[in-house]
């Protein structure tokens, strides 16, 4: 009964009821737009970074957990602890028998492969150029088998590693900056001295800028060689059948080993803070066009019920309780929520789909060709669920003001 | 308590109208008013008045400002009554009919924070309506009581017959159909059935009163209470308005209306007259309703 009355007041008033609806619509494409760009840039710097380098990665060190030696003697806090002349040993950084650990890496439960690595910088030279370059030595059929690299050859072949002499797999970027192309000879010199005439054997393109500007994949012997680095490990790259199970995994190996060992949420763990901001950032944005648009229903709403205090007194006077008058407001509050929830999403639809198909180049810290646009189940759930919980919120005073008019003093025309 | 209200003095005028709409209700689980509330000690059934107030007292405003407008009405309105209230403005004949009808309720402290003993006591059909939660009060409007107000207070969003059935629906005892089914045979009978669908705020001011008149008995209510019901019509309204009080009077309707013009207050066969917020005077006359509305 209440909801015939709310919805005859929506459907008589109908400007006002799109009014309401199209701000509700708007904040809610507005909304999942945002939220579906956002998530598409992170979720390619993810992936990308993520299948590019690994989902783990064993590092020479051991993870900083030990308290230094003095504090170790002295365990007063408020001492002032000072040691001079400390010299650390001259060690050579690597993974210890590297090849056992491989072995028991692979038998853990959720390592799909593992790759061992050994890099370090190096500056690659191209007739007068010079550029800054990481150095990944590695086995290409491992490294292919952990990473997604192999994949995003857009020129030549990773597996030409294996055949070439000195052959070096550089990123777009790295091409781009230098001139070089397929098969041309560029010059490798290492921090330590080493100098290697290497040749290109393949460009890769993973679209994360980071990744194209700053690396290049040798074979492991090639490297260890150009390094200085004979017969050392020092890195390896593991694969889960599961990225999301990595930290896990990772603390679970670095128990067995000693060595830092990175899940990709650590490794990138700058990188996943300056998202979760800009997330924190979007929502307080689209949030706030949600609350503009509860306000206009609130507006509207309002004048709805000074419009009809004489309604409300006659309602009152057969019988309408202070209840029912709050649910006839609160009902319209919910309707609008509802329709505008629904028209919402299919705007939101068609705004991500249209967002998609425009070709705007983007070049920064992700490269790629339109809008990365990433719908989750999640954001359209959310925004209804978001949005009618604050236009129900904003329904309430409309409706409490509505029920606490005095009947006789509307009848009196004190209103 | 259902029985009283079968029992109702407007069964035989309603009869006809009624009959084929409420037939059904058996079927529908009828909400009725919580027999909770407390019952008037006085009479039962057939005997007990159907409104009955005590010591009614009633302030408007706060403070200094604070007007005494009811100072300790007592009375009582039997069944088949048919009263008119008169007296001048600001005597408070409306805030009467307001409290009589449960749509406000009487004062309980004066403004300087005295208790007001004994306390003011309205009953409905014998409920004590001061001791009513806003939802029961307003089920008990709902259920007993049928207003008809001065400025018509149609809902213009509705259609006439919407209008007249909106109480039946929120009374809960019939469904949508029967209830529109119901509300245009009432507006038959006040010969409206054309103007059925046409929306409240396109009818003519008498129309507009006619169709309030068929919505205030929409749930056979034991009472009408009618505030100024000719005071915003023309002669030739008014009169048919007056003519249809009289033929519901006759019917067995109980019927209080407040009222100015002093050829309709001398259609009643009870006149009450107010001043100074107290009963001045109260008449009974002997005869019929029609003997006097031919006299007049």
């Amino acid at each position: 009964m209440n909801a015939f009355i709310a919805t005859r007041y929506l459907l008589t008033h109908m400007r006002q009821t799109l009014i309401c609806i199209a701000g509700v619509v708007i904040s809610v494409m507005m909304f999942i737009t945002m939220l579906s760009m956002m998530q598409g840039f992170t979720d390619k710097f993810i992936i990308e970074t993520v299948e590019s380098s690994g989902h783990i990665t064993i590092h020479d060190e051991p993870r900083e957990t030990r308290s230094k030696i003095l504090e170790r003697v002295v365990n007063t806090p408020d001492a002032v602890l000072s040691l001079e002349g400390n010299k650390p040993r001259d060690q050579v950084k690597k993974i210890k028998n590297p090849t056992g650990l491989l072995a028991t890496i692979l038998r853990m439960p959720g390592v799909v492969d593992a790759a061992p690595v050994v890099n370090g910088d190096a500056t690659i030279t191209y007739g007068t150029k010079t550029y800054p370059l990481q150095i990944i030595g590695c086995e290409p059929r491992r490294q292919t088998a952990v990473t997604t690299i192999g994949e995003k050859i857009v020129d030549g072949s990773f597996d030409r590693l294996k055949t070439s002499a000195n052959g070096i797999v550089i990123g777009r970027g790295v091409a781009l900056t230098l001139g070089v192309q397929l098969d041309d000879s560029i010059t490798l010199t290492s921090s330590t001295g080493g100098v290697l005439f290497a040749k290109i054997v393949g460009i890769f393109d993973t679209g994360v800028t980071p990744v194209d500007y700053g690396r290049g994949y040798m074979m492991l012997s090639s490297a260890q060689t150009l390094l200085d680095r004979k017969n050392i490990i020092n890195e390896i790259v593991i694969r889960t059948d599961d990225y999301n199970q990595a930290e896990l995994i990772a603390s679970r190996i670095e128990a067995i080993c000693g060595y830092k060992t990175e899940g990709w949420k650590e490794a990138n763990a700058n990188f996943l803070k300056i998202f979760a901001v800009q997330t924190v950032i979007t929502y307080i944005i689209t949030g706030a066009l949600m609350i503009v648009a509860a306000f206009g229903v609130l507006n509207i709403l309002i004048m709805a019920v000074l419009e009809r205090v004489n309604d409300i007194a006659i309602l009152k006077s057969f019988g309408y309780s202070r209840g029912d008058i709050t649910h006839i407001y609160l009902f319209q509050g919910f309707v609008i929520a509802v329709f505008g929830s629904i028209a919402g999403l299919i705007s939101a639809k068609l705004a991500v789909e249209g967002l998609r198909r425009l070709p705007i180049k983007m070049e920064g810290l992700v490269r790629a060709e339109g809008l990365l646009m990433s719908e989750h189940l999640s954001s359209y759930v959310m925004a209804c669920a978001m949005v009618t919980v604050i236009v129900l919120i904003a329904s309430v005073y409309p409706a409490r003001r509505a029920a606490k008019f005095d009947p006789v003093e509307v009848i009196r025309g004190a209103h | 308590m259902d029985e009283d209200f079968a029992d109702c003095a407007n069964k035989k005028r309603m009869a006809e109208v009624s009959a084929s709409a409420f037939s059904s209700t058996s079927a529908h689980s009828a909400k009725s008013l919580s027999t909770s509330s407390s019952v008037a000690p006085c009479l039962s059934g057939e005997n007990r008045p159907i409104i009955e107030a005590r010591n009614v007292h009633r302030y408007l405003g706060e403070g200094d400002t604070a007007a005494h407008i009811l100072k300790g009405v007592d009375i009582s309105i039997g069944r088949r009554e048919y009263v008119s209230i008169v007296g001048q403005s600001g005597s408070g004949k409306s805030t009467l009919l307001y409290l009589l009808g449960g749509l406000d309720r009487p004062t309980k402290k004066t403004p300087d924070g005295q208790v007001i003993d004994p306390a003011s006591k309205i009953y409905i059909d014998g409920l004590d309506t001061t001791q009513m939660g806003d939802a029961e009060l307003a089920m008990a409007r709902n259920e007993k009581i049928g207003f008809v107000f001065q400025f018509h207070y149609l809902l213009k969003e509705f259609s006439a017959a919407e209008n007249v059935a909106l109480p039946m629906l929120k009374l809960g005892r019939l469904r949508k159909k029967d209830a529109m089914d119901r509300a245009v045979s009432l507006l038959k009978q006040f010969g409206l059935e054309s103007k059925a669908t046409r929306r409240a705020n396109r009818l003519s001011g008498g129309e507009q009163q006619r169709v309030a008149i068929a919505r205030a008995l929409a749930n056979e209510p034991a009472v009408i209470l009618a505030d100024e019901p000719t005071g915003n019509l023309d002669k030739k309204n008014a009169d048919k308005v007056a003519e249809i009080f009289d033929s519901l009077g006759s019917g067995g309707q109980t019927i209080v209306y407040v009222t100015h013009d002093r050829e309709l207050a001398a259609r009643a066969t009870r006149q009450i007259r107010m001043e100074d917020g107290l009963i001045a005077s109260d008449v009974t006359r002997a005869g019929s309703i029609s003997a006097i509305t031919k006299a007049l």
